[in-house]
Protein backbone atom coordinates (compact mmCIF):
# COMPACT_ATOMS: atom_id res chain seq x y z
CA UNK A 1 0.00 0.00 0.00
CA UNK A 2 1.44 3.44 -0.86
CA UNK A 3 1.30 6.15 1.86
CA UNK A 4 1.49 9.78 0.96
CA UNK A 5 5.07 10.79 1.46
CA UNK A 6 7.49 13.53 0.72
CA UNK A 7 11.09 13.37 -0.15
CA UNK A 8 13.37 14.84 2.42
CA UNK A 9 14.20 17.71 0.10
CA UNK A 10 10.49 18.35 -0.38
CA UNK A 11 9.95 18.34 3.36
CA UNK A 12 12.81 20.69 3.98
CA UNK A 13 11.66 23.01 1.25
CA UNK A 14 8.24 23.15 2.84
CA UNK A 15 9.74 23.87 6.18
CA UNK A 16 11.78 26.58 4.54
CA UNK A 17 8.65 28.21 3.15
CA UNK A 18 6.88 28.04 6.48
CA UNK A 19 9.74 29.59 8.25
CA UNK A 20 9.96 32.34 5.67
CA UNK A 21 6.33 33.13 6.17
CA UNK A 22 6.41 33.01 9.94
CA UNK A 23 9.60 35.02 10.23
CA UNK A 24 9.42 37.47 7.34
CA UNK A 25 11.02 40.18 9.41
CA UNK A 26 14.01 40.20 11.74
CA UNK A 27 13.32 39.44 15.39
CA UNK A 28 15.12 40.50 18.54
CA UNK A 29 16.34 37.49 20.48
CA UNK A 30 17.92 37.18 23.92
CA UNK A 31 20.52 34.46 24.11
CA UNK A 32 23.85 33.48 25.58
CA UNK A 33 26.93 33.01 23.42
CA UNK A 34 28.32 29.53 23.92
CA UNK A 35 30.67 29.64 20.95
CA UNK A 36 32.03 32.36 18.73
CA UNK A 37 34.57 32.00 15.91
CA UNK A 38 35.77 34.28 13.21
CA UNK A 39 37.17 32.82 10.02
CA UNK A 40 39.89 34.24 7.83
CA UNK A 41 37.45 36.22 5.75
CA UNK A 42 36.01 37.85 8.82
CA UNK A 43 32.72 35.97 8.92
CA UNK A 44 31.56 35.09 12.40
CA UNK A 45 30.03 31.78 13.39
CA UNK A 46 28.12 31.67 16.62
CA UNK A 47 26.46 29.13 18.79
CA UNK A 48 23.67 30.52 20.91
CA UNK A 49 22.07 28.86 23.90
CA UNK A 50 19.56 29.44 26.61
CA UNK A 51 20.06 28.04 30.06
CA UNK A 52 17.38 27.32 32.60
CA UNK A 53 17.59 29.95 35.34
CA UNK A 54 18.40 28.03 38.45
CA UNK A 55 19.82 24.79 37.08
CA UNK A 56 22.05 26.05 34.28
CA UNK A 57 20.69 23.26 32.12
CA UNK A 58 20.74 24.10 28.42
CA UNK A 59 17.18 24.21 27.14
CA UNK A 60 17.63 25.77 23.71
CA UNK A 61 20.44 25.93 21.21
CA UNK A 62 20.72 27.41 17.74
CA UNK A 63 23.55 28.22 15.39
CA UNK A 64 24.02 31.70 14.09
CA UNK A 65 26.18 33.59 11.67
CA UNK A 66 27.17 37.12 10.93
CA UNK A 67 28.75 38.12 7.67
CA UNK A 68 32.04 39.93 7.73
CA UNK A 69 30.70 43.30 6.59
CA UNK A 70 28.05 43.37 9.30
CA UNK A 71 30.19 41.70 11.90
CA UNK A 72 32.98 44.28 11.60
CA UNK A 73 30.62 47.10 12.48
CA UNK A 74 28.66 45.13 15.03
CA UNK A 75 31.79 44.11 16.84
CA UNK A 76 33.24 47.62 17.20
CA UNK A 77 29.84 49.05 18.11
CA UNK A 78 29.51 46.50 20.88
CA UNK A 79 33.05 46.98 22.18
CA UNK A 80 32.81 50.75 22.19
CA UNK A 81 29.55 50.66 24.07
CA UNK A 82 30.42 48.07 26.67
CA UNK A 83 34.18 48.24 26.85
CA UNK A 84 34.16 44.49 26.45
CA UNK A 85 34.87 42.18 23.57
CA UNK A 86 32.22 39.84 22.20
CA UNK A 87 32.99 36.46 23.64
CA UNK A 88 31.51 33.30 25.03
CA UNK A 89 29.59 33.58 28.23
CA UNK A 90 28.06 36.94 27.40
CA UNK A 91 24.32 37.37 27.29
CA UNK A 92 23.31 39.35 24.22
CA UNK A 93 20.27 40.86 22.59
CA UNK A 94 20.54 40.39 18.85
CA UNK A 95 18.39 41.19 15.92
CA UNK A 96 18.35 38.35 13.42
CA UNK A 97 16.49 36.78 10.61
CA UNK A 98 15.54 33.14 10.92
CA UNK A 99 16.64 31.05 8.04
CA UNK A 100 16.15 27.51 7.20
CA UNK A 101 18.38 25.77 4.77
CA UNK A 102 17.55 22.36 3.36
CA UNK A 103 21.06 21.21 3.97
CA UNK A 104 22.25 23.11 6.98
CA UNK A 105 19.10 23.37 8.99
CA UNK A 106 18.02 26.39 10.93
CA UNK A 107 20.27 29.30 11.66
CA UNK A 108 20.01 32.86 12.71
CA UNK A 109 21.56 35.51 10.60
CA UNK A 110 22.59 38.27 12.91
CA UNK A 111 22.03 41.80 11.73
CA UNK A 112 22.25 43.94 14.83
CA UNK A 113 22.97 43.94 18.54
CA UNK A 114 21.79 45.94 21.53
CA UNK A 115 24.76 46.43 23.86
CA UNK A 116 22.71 47.91 26.70
CA UNK A 117 21.17 44.49 27.27
CA UNK A 118 24.61 43.01 27.76
CA UNK A 119 25.62 45.93 29.93
CA UNK A 120 22.56 45.37 32.03
CA UNK A 121 23.42 41.72 32.35
CA UNK A 122 27.02 42.47 33.16
CA UNK A 123 25.96 44.96 35.77
CA UNK A 124 23.59 42.43 37.27
CA UNK A 125 26.32 39.83 37.42
CA UNK A 126 28.70 42.30 38.99
CA UNK A 127 26.16 43.19 41.64
CA UNK A 128 25.71 39.51 42.37
CA UNK A 129 29.43 39.01 42.84
CA UNK A 130 29.70 42.10 45.00
CA UNK A 131 26.81 40.91 47.14
CA UNK A 132 28.38 37.51 47.46
CA UNK A 133 31.65 39.05 48.65
CA UNK A 134 29.76 41.22 51.11
CA UNK A 135 27.78 38.29 52.43
CA UNK A 136 31.00 36.38 52.87
CA UNK A 137 32.10 39.25 55.09
CA UNK A 138 35.32 39.75 53.15
CA UNK A 139 34.50 42.78 51.03
CA UNK A 140 36.37 45.31 53.19
CA UNK A 141 39.15 43.11 54.51
CA UNK A 142 41.98 44.39 52.37
CA UNK A 143 40.92 47.97 53.06
CA UNK A 144 41.48 47.29 56.74
CA UNK A 145 45.07 46.18 56.30
CA UNK A 146 47.15 49.11 57.53
CA UNK A 147 49.23 50.90 54.93
CA UNK A 148 52.68 51.93 56.07
CA UNK A 149 53.31 55.65 56.49
CA UNK A 150 56.12 55.30 53.98
CA UNK A 151 55.37 52.50 51.54
CA UNK A 152 58.66 52.11 49.74
CA UNK A 153 58.97 48.38 49.07
CA UNK A 154 56.53 47.63 46.27
CA UNK A 155 55.59 44.28 44.70
CA UNK A 156 54.31 44.95 41.19
CA UNK A 157 51.92 42.68 39.34
CA UNK A 158 51.92 43.64 35.71
CA UNK A 159 53.26 42.59 32.37
CA UNK A 160 56.73 43.78 31.48
CA UNK A 161 55.41 44.71 28.08
CA UNK A 162 52.21 46.21 29.37
CA UNK A 163 51.54 49.81 28.64
CA UNK A 164 51.83 51.52 31.93
CA UNK A 165 54.51 49.42 33.58
CA UNK A 166 57.35 51.28 31.93
CA UNK A 167 55.87 54.67 32.75
CA UNK A 168 55.20 53.60 36.30
CA UNK A 169 58.80 52.56 36.88
CA UNK A 170 60.02 55.77 35.27
CA UNK A 171 57.90 57.93 37.54
CA UNK A 172 59.13 56.20 40.68
CA UNK A 173 62.77 56.29 39.64
CA UNK A 174 62.71 59.94 38.65
CA UNK A 175 60.36 61.45 41.23
CA UNK A 176 61.13 65.09 41.95
CA UNK A 177 61.40 64.59 45.69
CA UNK A 178 64.19 62.10 45.27
CA UNK A 179 62.35 59.52 47.36
CA UNK A 180 63.69 55.99 47.39
CA UNK A 181 61.52 53.09 46.22
CA UNK A 182 62.35 49.41 46.07
CA UNK A 183 60.44 47.40 43.49
CA UNK A 184 60.11 43.85 42.24
CA UNK A 185 58.04 42.82 39.22
CA UNK A 186 55.94 39.67 39.43
CA UNK A 187 54.95 39.23 35.79
CA UNK A 188 51.41 38.24 34.90
CA UNK A 189 49.14 38.20 31.91
CA UNK A 190 46.92 41.22 32.07
CA UNK A 191 44.57 40.52 29.15
CA UNK A 192 42.47 37.63 28.01
CA UNK A 193 41.45 34.33 29.49
CA UNK A 194 44.59 33.63 31.48
CA UNK A 195 44.43 36.87 33.39
CA UNK A 196 42.68 35.66 36.52
CA UNK A 197 44.88 32.62 37.08
CA UNK A 198 48.02 34.50 36.21
CA UNK A 199 47.38 37.25 38.72
CA UNK A 200 46.42 34.79 41.44
CA UNK A 201 49.67 32.94 40.86
CA UNK A 202 51.62 36.17 41.17
CA UNK A 203 49.80 36.94 44.42
CA UNK A 204 50.70 33.51 45.76
CA UNK A 205 54.34 34.16 45.02
CA UNK A 206 54.30 37.51 46.73
CA UNK A 207 52.57 35.94 49.71
CA UNK A 208 55.61 33.82 50.51
CA UNK A 209 57.74 37.00 50.59
CA UNK A 210 55.22 39.27 52.23
CA UNK A 211 57.58 40.51 54.93
CA UNK A 212 59.80 42.04 52.25
CA UNK A 213 57.13 44.38 50.94
CA UNK A 214 54.97 47.26 52.12
CA UNK A 215 52.31 47.01 49.39
CA UNK A 216 51.23 45.24 46.20
CA UNK A 217 50.47 47.20 43.08
CA UNK A 218 48.39 45.76 40.22
CA UNK A 219 48.71 47.91 37.14
CA UNK A 220 47.80 47.83 33.49
CA UNK A 221 47.47 50.55 30.92
CA UNK A 222 44.13 51.36 29.35
CA UNK A 223 43.16 51.37 25.71
CA UNK A 224 40.19 50.65 23.49
CA UNK A 225 40.55 46.91 23.62
CA UNK A 226 41.36 46.73 27.27
CA UNK A 227 38.63 44.64 28.78
CA UNK A 228 37.72 44.57 32.39
CA UNK A 229 35.80 41.36 32.81
CA UNK A 230 38.77 39.46 34.22
CA UNK A 231 38.93 42.01 36.99
CA UNK A 232 35.27 41.43 37.83
CA UNK A 233 36.04 37.81 38.59
CA UNK A 234 34.89 36.49 41.94
CA UNK A 235 37.93 34.28 42.67
CA UNK A 236 40.40 37.05 41.94
CA UNK A 237 38.49 39.51 44.10
CA UNK A 238 38.18 37.02 46.94
CA UNK A 239 41.89 36.31 46.80
CA UNK A 240 42.63 40.00 47.14
CA UNK A 241 40.35 40.52 50.10
CA UNK A 242 42.33 37.87 51.93
CA UNK A 243 45.73 39.26 51.08
CA UNK A 244 47.90 40.36 54.02
CA UNK A 245 49.42 43.35 52.25
CA UNK A 246 47.49 46.39 51.06
CA UNK A 247 46.68 46.14 47.35
CA UNK A 248 46.69 49.24 45.18
CA UNK A 249 45.08 48.96 41.75
CA UNK A 250 45.75 51.11 38.72
CA UNK A 251 43.85 49.43 35.93
CA UNK A 252 43.09 51.78 33.11
CA UNK A 253 39.69 51.33 31.59
CA UNK A 254 37.03 53.41 30.01
CA UNK A 255 34.34 52.02 32.24
CA UNK A 256 34.41 52.98 35.89
CA UNK A 257 35.54 50.41 38.34
CA UNK A 258 36.11 46.72 38.32
CA UNK A 259 35.26 44.58 41.32
CA UNK A 260 38.95 44.27 41.99
CA UNK A 261 39.08 48.06 42.26
CA UNK A 262 36.21 47.95 44.74
CA UNK A 263 37.84 45.45 47.09
CA UNK A 264 41.38 46.79 46.85
CA UNK A 265 42.83 48.84 49.70
CA UNK A 266 43.32 51.82 47.44
CA UNK A 267 42.22 52.39 43.90
CA UNK A 268 43.79 54.69 41.36
CA UNK A 269 42.57 55.18 37.81
CA UNK A 270 45.81 54.48 36.00
CA UNK A 271 49.34 53.23 36.66
CA UNK A 272 50.45 56.87 36.61
CA UNK A 273 47.96 57.71 39.31
CA UNK A 274 49.31 54.85 41.44
CA UNK A 275 52.84 56.20 41.13
CA UNK A 276 51.57 59.64 42.12
CA UNK A 277 49.82 58.17 45.13
CA UNK A 278 53.00 56.47 46.31
CA UNK A 279 55.13 59.56 45.76
CA UNK A 280 52.55 61.70 47.54
CA UNK A 281 52.75 59.51 50.60
CA UNK A 282 56.47 60.09 50.78
CA UNK A 283 56.01 63.82 50.36
CA UNK A 284 53.54 63.90 53.21
CA UNK A 285 55.94 62.00 55.43
CA UNK A 286 58.75 64.39 54.52
CA UNK A 287 56.53 67.39 55.23
CA UNK A 288 55.51 66.04 58.57
CA UNK A 289 59.16 65.51 59.48
CA UNK A 290 59.95 69.08 58.54
CA UNK A 291 57.00 70.31 60.60
CA UNK A 292 58.08 68.33 63.62
CA UNK A 293 61.61 69.59 63.30
CA UNK A 294 60.39 73.16 63.03
CA UNK A 295 58.03 72.75 65.95
CA UNK A 296 60.68 71.30 68.25
CA UNK A 297 63.01 74.15 67.37
CA UNK A 298 60.40 76.78 68.13
CA UNK A 299 59.47 75.08 71.40
CA UNK A 300 63.07 74.97 72.49
CA UNK A 301 63.63 78.58 71.44
CA UNK A 302 60.60 79.57 73.42
CA UNK A 303 61.79 77.68 76.43
CA UNK A 304 65.25 79.22 76.23
CA UNK A 305 63.75 82.69 76.00
CA UNK A 306 61.72 81.97 79.09
CA UNK A 307 64.78 80.90 81.01
CA UNK A 308 66.60 83.99 79.82
CA UNK A 309 63.79 86.25 80.98
CA UNK A 310 63.75 84.58 84.34
CA UNK A 311 67.43 85.21 84.71
CA UNK A 312 67.10 88.83 83.58
CA UNK A 313 64.33 89.44 86.05
CA UNK A 314 66.48 88.25 88.88
CA UNK A 315 69.46 90.25 87.75
CA UNK A 316 67.40 93.44 87.48
CA UNK A 317 66.01 93.02 90.91
CA UNK A 318 69.36 92.23 92.41
CA UNK A 319 70.80 95.76 92.89
CA UNK A 320 67.38 96.85 94.08
CA UNK A 321 67.29 94.02 96.51
CA UNK A 322 70.79 94.79 97.64
CA UNK A 323 70.10 98.48 98.14
CA UNK A 324 66.91 97.71 99.96
CA UNK A 325 68.81 95.49 102.29
CA UNK A 326 71.46 98.10 102.70
CA UNK A 327 68.91 100.77 103.22
CA UNK A 328 67.19 98.67 105.79
CA UNK A 329 70.41 98.00 107.58
CA UNK A 330 71.26 101.66 107.50
CA UNK A 331 67.90 102.52 108.93
CA UNK A 332 68.37 100.02 111.67
CA UNK A 333 71.73 101.44 112.49
CA UNK A 334 70.33 104.95 112.48
CA UNK A 335 67.62 103.90 114.79
CA UNK A 336 70.06 102.29 117.10
CA UNK A 337 72.29 105.32 116.97
CA UNK A 338 69.40 107.51 117.79
CA UNK A 339 68.36 105.32 120.65
CA UNK A 340 71.87 105.22 121.88
CA UNK A 341 72.30 108.96 121.90
CA UNK A 342 68.94 109.39 123.52
CA UNK A 343 69.83 106.97 126.21
CA UNK A 344 73.16 108.54 126.63
CA UNK A 345 71.66 111.96 126.92
CA UNK A 346 69.17 110.66 129.32
CA UNK A 347 71.90 109.04 131.30
CA UNK A 348 73.96 112.16 131.27
CA UNK A 349 71.03 114.24 132.39
CA UNK A 350 70.30 111.83 135.13
CA UNK A 351 73.88 111.75 136.21
CA UNK A 352 74.07 115.50 135.98
CA UNK A 353 71.05 115.78 138.15
CA UNK A 354 72.36 113.45 140.74
CA UNK A 355 75.64 115.20 140.53
CA UNK A 356 73.89 118.50 141.03
CA UNK A 357 72.05 117.02 143.90
CA UNK A 358 75.23 115.73 145.32
CA UNK A 359 76.82 119.07 144.83
CA UNK A 360 74.07 120.70 146.73
CA UNK A 361 74.43 118.23 149.43
CA UNK A 362 78.10 118.78 149.51
CA UNK A 363 77.68 122.46 149.55
CA UNK A 364 75.08 122.29 152.20
CA UNK A 365 77.19 120.05 154.27
CA UNK A 366 80.25 122.19 153.77
CA UNK A 367 81.49 123.63 157.12
CA UNK A 368 81.95 127.00 155.52
CA UNK A 369 78.23 127.41 155.34
CA UNK A 370 77.99 126.71 158.99
CA UNK A 371 80.98 128.84 159.81
CA UNK A 372 79.36 131.67 157.96
CA UNK A 373 76.35 131.21 160.06
CA UNK A 374 78.47 131.72 163.15
CA UNK A 375 79.16 128.22 164.07
CA UNK A 376 82.79 127.35 164.85
CA UNK A 377 84.93 124.33 164.68
CA UNK A 378 86.93 123.36 167.66
CA UNK A 379 90.14 121.47 167.00
CA UNK A 380 92.55 119.85 169.41
CA UNK A 381 95.89 118.88 168.03
CA UNK A 382 94.48 119.26 164.59
CA UNK A 383 91.62 116.92 165.32
CA UNK A 384 88.04 118.02 165.54
CA UNK A 385 86.41 118.08 168.91
CA UNK A 386 82.90 116.83 168.90
CA UNK A 387 82.32 116.24 172.53
CA UNK A 388 83.37 117.88 175.83
CA UNK A 389 84.64 114.58 176.93
CA UNK A 390 87.51 115.01 174.58
CA UNK A 391 88.66 118.11 176.56
CA UNK A 392 90.19 118.59 179.92
CA UNK A 393 91.41 121.61 181.78
CA UNK A 394 94.51 123.09 180.32
CA UNK A 395 94.12 121.67 176.82
CA UNK A 396 95.18 123.87 173.93
CA UNK A 397 92.33 124.17 171.47
CA UNK A 398 92.03 125.95 168.19
CA UNK A 399 88.73 127.54 167.27
CA UNK A 400 88.21 127.98 163.63
CA UNK A 401 85.90 130.76 162.52
CA UNK A 402 84.96 131.76 159.05
CA UNK A 403 87.69 134.24 158.78
CA UNK A 404 90.46 132.76 160.88
CA UNK A 405 91.48 130.79 163.93
CA UNK A 406 91.65 131.58 167.65
CA UNK A 407 93.92 129.68 170.01
CA UNK A 408 92.64 129.16 173.55
CA UNK A 409 93.22 127.21 176.68
CA UNK A 410 90.46 125.35 178.39
CA UNK A 411 89.66 126.63 181.84
CA UNK B 1 71.49 48.02 68.22
CA UNK B 2 68.49 46.95 66.18
CA UNK B 3 67.67 49.33 63.36
CA UNK B 4 64.66 51.37 64.22
CA UNK B 5 61.83 51.37 61.77
CA UNK B 6 60.53 54.67 60.47
CA UNK B 7 57.39 54.36 62.51
CA UNK B 8 59.30 53.56 65.71
CA UNK B 9 61.51 56.60 65.15
CA UNK B 10 58.55 58.89 64.60
CA UNK B 11 56.93 57.56 67.75
CA UNK B 12 60.01 58.36 69.78
CA UNK B 13 60.25 61.85 68.26
CA UNK B 14 56.64 62.50 69.21
CA UNK B 15 57.32 61.30 72.74
CA UNK B 16 60.18 63.77 73.07
CA UNK B 17 57.95 66.48 71.64
CA UNK B 18 55.37 65.75 74.30
CA UNK B 19 57.97 66.01 77.02
CA UNK B 20 59.26 69.34 75.76
CA UNK B 21 55.71 70.69 75.48
CA UNK B 22 54.99 69.81 79.09
CA UNK B 23 57.91 71.97 80.20
CA UNK B 24 58.91 69.52 82.85
CA UNK B 25 62.42 69.24 81.50
CA UNK B 26 65.46 70.68 83.12
CA UNK B 27 67.53 72.73 80.68
CA UNK B 28 70.35 70.17 80.57
CA UNK B 29 68.00 67.29 79.90
CA UNK B 30 66.27 69.44 77.30
CA UNK B 31 69.51 69.68 75.38
CA UNK B 32 69.96 65.92 75.51
CA UNK B 33 66.44 65.27 74.28
CA UNK B 34 66.70 67.79 71.47
CA UNK B 35 69.91 66.16 70.29
CA UNK B 36 68.27 62.76 70.30
CA UNK B 37 65.31 64.13 68.36
CA UNK B 38 67.65 65.70 65.81
CA UNK B 39 69.40 62.34 65.39
CA UNK B 40 66.13 60.56 64.81
CA UNK B 41 64.89 63.17 62.35
CA UNK B 42 68.10 62.83 60.39
CA UNK B 43 67.64 59.05 60.32
CA UNK B 44 64.08 59.37 59.06
CA UNK B 45 65.06 61.81 56.34
CA UNK B 46 67.69 59.36 55.16
CA UNK B 47 65.19 56.53 55.06
CA UNK B 48 62.97 58.62 52.84
CA UNK B 49 65.57 59.64 50.33
CA UNK B 50 68.76 57.70 50.53
CA UNK B 51 68.55 54.43 48.65
CA UNK B 52 69.43 51.43 50.76
CA UNK B 53 71.09 49.04 48.33
CA UNK B 54 70.69 46.16 50.75
CA UNK B 55 66.92 46.38 50.55
CA UNK B 56 66.88 46.39 46.77
CA UNK B 57 69.30 43.47 46.71
CA UNK B 58 66.97 41.38 48.83
CA UNK B 59 64.11 42.07 46.46
CA UNK B 60 66.21 41.39 43.38
CA UNK B 61 67.08 37.97 44.71
CA UNK B 62 63.44 36.84 44.71
CA UNK B 63 62.66 34.67 41.71
CA UNK B 64 60.29 36.62 39.50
Amino acid sequence: MTVLSLSLLELNEQVKESVKLAFSKAVWVRAEISELHENAAGHAYWELIEKEENTDRIIAKTKGNCWAFTYRMLKSYFENSTGEQLKTGLKVLISCTVEYHELYGISLNIKDIDPSFTLGDMARRRMEIIRRLQDDGVFDMNKEVPLSVTPQRIAIISSATAAGYGDFMDQLANNSGGYAFYTKLFPAVMQGEQTVNSIIQALDKIYTHQDKFDAVVIIRGGGATAELSSFDNYDLAFNCTQFPLPIITGIGHQRDESILDLVAHTRAKTPTAVAEFLINNMEEAAEKLAEVQHYILSLVEGRMQEENHRLQKILIQFPHLVSTQTRRKKETINLLQHKLSNNLRHLLTTKKNSLALMEKEVILSSPDVLLKKGYSLTLKNGKMVKSISQLKQGDNITTRLIDGEVKSIVK
Amino acid sequence: MAKKTYTESITEIEEILGQIENEELDVDILTEKVQRAAELIKLCKEKLQKTDTEVQKILDEIEG
